[in-house]
């Protein structure tokens, strides 16, 4: 079998068309028992410590595990994937690059799916085409988790979280996949509803820490919304694959995200929003608009380094829960 | 019963109970607290009332650093910035205020309205603006930290972000022969200037301060002149976490 590894989400329909199985590095990654010692293999080789854990993560996970080939994302998400992806090649790993045009221009987005499919050896476009008809019926079953959670209040923030995240690669096995996700709706549906919880947005890339999600609800507060997971499993209704990933905001700066952000908080009845950066991120800048302009109580965290929330991010975001629930208690009498 | 506010913070732990209407504050180093002061038992960490020289029935009420490491036996827990907005309100009486507690290993800004939490933020990993990042440097200025108070005028700029490498900076600045009150009043001054960008877009119409670091007048002063605006201390501004404890079981 050929596997394919990804540095984030990209059109994994052109993957599974080319007849390879996407693997998500950052899945295989933060969910590998030797996570830690990947990390270490980046520090040892040279990586400065300001890299962020994921990018070192993936770095060791890929020398690691053995993956031959990677599609690496150099335009639409950061900098250092590009030159992580450098010292791939030097290692002998073979890299497709791929990048989602930031001025948000379909005729090259689809001319780089395009080369993406002629290198990877895709017979033809409407292999593709199939694929995405294939995927859509999987993403809409993630779709219908996700209003488990912010509609019916059923599903817990990080089974939400897990589902939406493995639709980047759909655990490269979307048949297995999809019936994962039937079996989970229908258990879940039989739960009964969560109660006077705190409804929290968690914004930006999935955390390194996957104890947040528990911890918060120890506080009485559920994640309804998980900002960039959602985004992985493509929630628009559109035939046109190029328009597909040109409406996949997270590629396209902090504007396209914020519009997408403003009317989920919205419609979801958002109390608060947690921003998730890893330390040193270029999104730590982009944080700026974001406060300003997200018009809900909202809180910075950083992630770096080490796999569970420490007692000074566990202190913050109890005081940020403690915080929205006297406000909502407030604005009721 | 009485009741113990127990503030376990990343330097000290404070404590504070009330004896005939009158606050009593016990400061212990925290490593020391946790060596000497109880043990670790399957419920948490219990503490050794006789050795604390508490009642045993006290009621303990507890905030810090040190509640997330450790469970503490039979106490009720809260939020380190709950634990700092109540004492503050009960210390000063005001209401609406911005609040600075200058902790051992970091800063908070928590602001007040209408006697509650609306915003707060805090600094990030670094300790290079805070009272331990003070000790520091008043060793190497071979001085007491409470001495370092003395001094604000004409401050020498410091401006490592790092705390280890302004201590760096201190030393090569002392062997170029800049007087020590000069130092003095740099290390001050840095730690207002670090402070800055941290309470921007933070209201200043009443600026509360509390922690340790609040008893170092020149500091003090120093961000007064900066916020252009008095800044509010408590008396025993390190124990407002303590008396915050407390205040929370009396409310309810």
């Amino acid at each position: 079998m050929r596997y394919i590894g990804i540095t984030t989400t990209i059109p994994v329909e052109i993957i599974f068309a080319a007849g390879a199985v996407p693997v998500d590095l950052n899945n295989l990654f933060i969910s590998n028992k030797n996570r830690e010692n990947f990390v270490k293999r980046a520090d040892l080789d040279g990586f400065p410590r300001n890299v962020c854990t994921w990018i070192r993560g993936i770095y060791g996970t890929v020398l690691g595990e053995g993956i031959k080939e990677i599609i690496a994302v150099i335009q639409g998400d950061c900098s250092n994937t590009h030159a992580m992806a450098e010292t791939l090649i030097d290692h002998g790993v073979k890299v497709y690059p791929f990048s989602f045009p930031y001025n948000y221009d379909s005729k090259a987005l689809r001319s780089e799916m395009e080369r993406l499919a002629e290198k990877l050896r895709v017979s033809s476009w409407d292999e593709i085409i199939n694929w995405k008809k294939r995927l859509d019926r999987i993403r809409q079953l993630a779709h219908e988790i996700d209003g488990l959670s912010w509609q019916e209040n059923k599903v817990k923030g990080l089974e939400n979280h897990t589902f939406l995240v493995s639709t980047s690669d759909f655990e490269g096995n979307p048949d297995k996949f999809e019936k994962k996700l039937m079996q989970f709706i229908n258990d879940a549906e039989k739960r009964e509803p969560f109660e006077n919880q705190v409804r929290l947005c968690y914004m930006g890339v999935p955390p390194l820490y996957g104890d947040i999600y528990d911890v918060l609800e120890g506080y009485g507060a559920r994640v309804v919304l998980n900002e960039v997971q959602r985004q992985f499993s493509m929630p628009f209704e559109t035939d046109d694959i190029v328009e597909q990933y040109l409406r996949y905001t997270y590629p396209y700066g902090a504007f396209r995200r914020l519009e997408d952000l403003k009317l989920e908080i919205t419609k979801r009845n958002i109390h608060g929003v947690i921003h998730y950066a890893e330390q040193f991120c270029f999104r730590q800048i982009e944080d700026i608009i974001f406060r300003r302009e997200i018009g809900v109580p909202y809180i910075l965290i950083e992630g770096g380094e080490v796999f569970s929330l420490d007692a000074r991010t566990k202190m913050r975001l109890q005081a940020f829960v403690e915080m929205l629930r006297s406000k909502i208690v407030n604005s009721r009498t | 019963m009485s009741i113990v506010g127990l503030d376990i913070g990343s330097r000290f732990t404070k404590i504070a109970f009330f004896e005939k209407q009158k606050p009593v504050f016990r400061l212990y180093d925290s490593a020391k607290f946790y060596r000497e002061f109880g043990s670790i038992t399957d419920n948490g960490f219990l503490l050794d009332f006789k050795k604390l020289n508490l009642r045993e029935q006290s009621e303990i009420v507890a905030t810090g650093y040190g509640r997330e490491r450790a469970t503490l036996a039979g106490a009720t827990e809260i939020s380190e910035i709950q634990a700092h907005t109540l004492g503050a309100i009960y210390l000063l009486r005001l209401n609406n205020f911005t609040l600075i507690d200058f902790g051992g290993q970091d800063t908070k800004i928590i602001r007040v309205e209408s006697s509650e939490v609306v915003d707060f933020r805090t600094s990030d990993r670094c300790a290079a603006s805070t009272g331990r990042y003070l000790e520091n440097m008043a060793r190497i200025l071979g001085m007491k930290v409470e001495e370092l108070s003395n001094y604000r005028d004409n401050p020498v700029d410091i401006s490592s972000t790092c705390a280890v490498f302004a201590e760096t900076e201190l030393l090569e600045k002392m062997a170029m022969g800049i007087p020590r009150e000069r130092l003095a009043s740099g290390v001050n001054m840095s730690i207002v200037k670090r402070f800055l960008s941290l309470i921007k877009g933070f209201k200043n119409d009443v600026i509360v301060a509390s922690g340790g670091v609040a008893n170092n007048k020149a500091i003090i002063e120093l961000l007064g002149i900066e916020l252009q605006t008095e800044i509010k201390v408590p008396p025993n501004p390190q124990f407002t976490g303590a008396i915050g404890c407390i205040e929370f079981w009396d409310k309810g």
